[in-house]
């Protein structure tokens, strides 16, 4: 048996390569998710930090137009451009109070004549007016005071931001028109909202963002220059950030923008869920291919793989794998199994001309050897049967008698003498030469006598031993026997004997079983029984820790007595009348059954009670 | 030795591996010189009894031996070499451990295609078609089995030289 390398099973290589696979998948997973969809989380909350800064910036922007167009609904009016005249006091009695900057929404408003001085002016600082000098940019010392209190022309206005000793404001100022816009320019009219707390809330409320403002004279470092703007960005939230500048163009303010870190988070959240769905189902699809593999693929190449190797370690060739496929897998299995029983069929046809060609080249042996020594031993007899009859025609008879005679001439006389001692020269010779056929006569024998005691030398070699179905064997040997044998007569051979497999010679197993049916037909044909009964059983047994097979063959033939039974296997022994026929014998099956490892015995109740045959042979292993 | 003068000898090659059989040729096929005490013998017998033995006109071989094949072929090339070929050459079918005799005899026909060739043997396992068909011409290819009597073959040999 050749030593192949141990090498990985089929299914442990699928196994891990579908493991690498599975890793290689999650890897790739991870680097797509972290790579690609994390960074674009990443980009579009950058995208919304940008748009909540826009927009907190437009919100400061959108208060501002308010105010200067309630600037701009109030400074050109005729009302508002006699008054500051001085020609309509009725306007002040009647709009500017404190319900007008509670109906507009300012903190405060002012209006100032041609020569800068304010004509009218009311503060709301906390639900409460305060003095208007407190607001700063009314006195002349203010930076933005001659800025916002005087217009040198009707389309001259200012709107932006401005820092008051109160607080920083949104601020509108406008020049007094009359309603058409025209001039000359009557004064200018002032209307603010203070950058207090409160609107930061609303502003808050109003866009949704969380906005957040620092002023120059608040203390709050400004960073970069007048319209720098940037994003800082920590674990939690991305803070944006741009300068504004007042209406005197100095940097005013600092207007925040805190987005916090939702869609990053929510996108590291995605992506970790998107990394475990991908893995549990990578996991499971990969799970379900080894399984598909297993089932339609691994499973039935293992089996097949277990059939071979179970033919291999057994030599048993007979055996044949279960359910076959309907695909690949099964049609090589088929191709296998027909290749197999080809073999098989072959093996057994070679066993049976290696025994006939090595019964056959004996035989010649032995008869060119037996025919060879008989040549001379023939020879010899031919040559002692000639010199015989040559000395059986003497006359020394007749010679003796006429020698007694007194009538014999004297010379007559000497030639009978002559001729009597060279006729027993002749005797002595050919006795001499008798002796010496007789020995190679005898020595020849001797010869074609040691040529059989080599062949019963060679009759106790040992037979090839194979591993045989007990079916097929019990099947084989019902069909051998002769045609005419069988009528009357029941042959019953179980059919559930597959499970049986036993270690034997095949073509001495046949003989065996065939003789002890042919046996069994005889003797129920002895006994004129008019149903004749064969019968096979097969059971397992073990025999001195060695697994046998037994086989049971009984008839219900003649039987026989006590005496027979001692003596049925005895070389020679023979119960058959004359005219039966005569096989190997009993004596010849025992020796055989014992060649092979094995016993056979025989049991009867008696004469007319039929009788057991019991073999006993080893069983395959690993079958 | 042979010569050529020896018209009336009949040559014979035997090849056999076993002696004893080897014995049997030279027996049979042996010059059977009357020994003396037999001339005296018979000339007492026919002068005292007027004895009419018959005075048998009988063959006389000259006969060459071996025991392989391989030997055969040799002794048939020297012969006809020497332009003494043999009349007839009797083959052992079966002569370990050399090549067995329908080689041998195959080979001996390229040699001399006239010589009649004998097979004895105790057993062969080549057809008698196939010894033909391998040892041509049919007419002039004979087979013996074993056991046989040598007389009658050598008698066999003389009618067959005769007969070609």
């Amino acid at each position: 048996m050749s030593n192949r390398p141990t090498s990985l099973p089929l299914q442990t290589k699928v196994s891990t390569a579908l493991a690498v696979l599975i890793g290689v998948f999650i890897v790739a997973s991870y680097l797509i998710l972290n790579q690609i969809i994390a960074p674009a989380f990443n980009d579009l909350e950058m995208t919304v930090a940008h748009s909540d800064l826009k927009r907190a910036e437009m919100a400061i922007q959108t208060d501002l137009e308010v105010v200067e167009a309630v600037t701009a609904d109030w400074a050109p009016w005729d009302d508002m451009y006699s008054y500051v005249s001085g020609e309509n006091p009725g306007f002040l009695r009647s709009n500017l109070n404190r319900a007008t900057l509670d109906n507009l929404g300012l903190d405060f408003l002012m209006v100032y004549s041609t020569e800068s001085r304010p004509t009218w002016g009311m503060v709301i600082i906390e639900a409460a007016e305060a003095d208007l000098d407190e607001l700063g940019i009314s006195l002349p010392n203010h930076p933005a005071a001659a800025l916002l209190a005087s217009h040198s022309n009707p389309e001259s206005k200012i709107t932006g931001l401005v820092a008051t000793d109160l607080g920083p404001a949104l601020i509108s100022s406008q020049p007094v028109l009359r309603s058409d816009y025209s001039g000359p320019v009557a004064g200018a009219v002032i209307m603010g909202q203070f950058l207090n707390d409160a609107r930061l809330e609303r502003l808050r409320e109003r866009t949704g963002v969380d906005m957040r403002w620092v002023f120059e004279d608040t203390g709050g470092a400004l960073p970069g220059s007048d319209g720098d703007s940037g994003f800082d960005v920590d674990a939690t939230s991305i803070m944006g950030h741009t300068v504004l500048s007042d209406i005197l163009g100095a940097r005013f303010m600092v207007l925040r923008s805190v987005t916090p870190r939702s869609i990053s988070a929510l996108g590291g959240q995605t992506v970790g869920v998107a990394l475990l769905f991908l893995a549990v189902a990578g996991i499971l699809v990969m799970g379900a291919v080894w399984l598909l593999l297993r089932a339609m693929i691994l499973g039935p190449i293992e089996g097949l793989a277990q059939h071979m190797t179970k033919i291999r370690k057994s030599g048993d060739l007979s055996h044949r794998m279960v359910g076959h496929r309907d695909d690949e897998i099964g049609a090589l299995a088929s191709q296998f199994d027909d290749l197999t029983g080809e073999v098989h069929e072959a093996r057994r046809a070679l066993l049976d001309q290696s025994f006939k060609a090595g019964k056959a080249d004996t035989a010649a042996e032995v008869l060119h050897n037996i025919r060879n020594a008989m040549t001379p031993m023939i020879n010899g007899l031919e040559r002692l049967s000639k010199a015989v009859g040559v000395t059986g025609k003497l006359r020394v008879e007749e010679a003796t008698k006429e020698l007694a005679s007194t009538d014999c001439p004297p010379g007559r006389r000497d030639k009978l003498l002559q001729y009597i001692d060279a006729s027993f020269q002749h005797v002595a010779i050919v006795g001499a030469s008798a002796a010496e056929d007789l020995d190679i006569v005898t020595g020849q024998a001797r010869q074609i006598e040691g040529i059989v005691s080599d062949q019963e030398k060679f009759a106790n070699v040992v037979p090839v031993v194979e591993v045989l179905k007990v079916d097929d064997v019990l099947g084989e040997a019902a069909n051998i026997i002769p045609k005419g044998v069988q009528p009357g007569v029941d042959l019953d051979i179980p059919t559930d004997l597959a499970s049986y497999s036993i270690q034997a010679h095949r073509i001495g197993v046949l003989q065996v079983l065939c003789n002890l049916i042919l046996n069994a037909y005889e003797s129920i044909q002895r006994r004129k029984v008019p149903e004749g009964h064969i019968r096979f059983e097969v059971a397992p047994e073990s025999v001195e820790d060695r697994s046998m097979v037994r086989l049971t063959i009984s008839d219900n033939g003649t039987g026989f007595d006590e005496g027979t039974c001692e003596r049925i296997f005895q070389r020679g022994f023979t119960s058959k009348t004359k005219g039966e026929t005569t096989g190997l014998g009993l004596h010849w099956c025992a020796n055989a059954v014992r060649g092979m490892g094995g016993s056979i015995s025989a049991e009867s109740r008696g004469l007319g009670q039929g009788a057991e045959f019991h073999v006993l042979l080893p069983a395959a292993q690993g079958v | 030795m042979y010569t050529a003068e020896d018209q009336d000898f009949i040559r014979v090659l035997v090849a056999d591996d076993d002696e004893h059989v080897l014995r049997c040729y030279r027996e049979a096929f042996g010059r059977d010189e009357p020994s003396r005490h037999m001339q005296t013998l018979s000339d007492l017998a026919a002068e005292l009894f007027d004895s009419d033995e018959e005075d048998i006109d009988k063959p006389r071989f000259d006969i060459v031996e071996c025991s392989q094949g391989a030997d055969a072929i040799q002794r048939t090339m020297d012969a006809t070499e020497q332009g003494s070929p043999f009349d007839v050459i009797i083959l052992d079918v079966r002569m370990p451990p050399g090549i067995d005799g329908v080689q041998a005899g195959s080979e001996i026909r390229k040699i001399d295609p006239d010589v009649e060739i004998v097979f004895v043997t105790g057993y062969s396992d080549v057809p008698l078609d196939e010894l033909r068909r391998r040892v041509p011409p049919p007419m002039r290819l004979h087979y013996f089995n074993k056991p046989l009597s040598f007389t009658q073959l050598a008698e066999d040999v003389v009618t067959m030289v005769r007969e070609h």
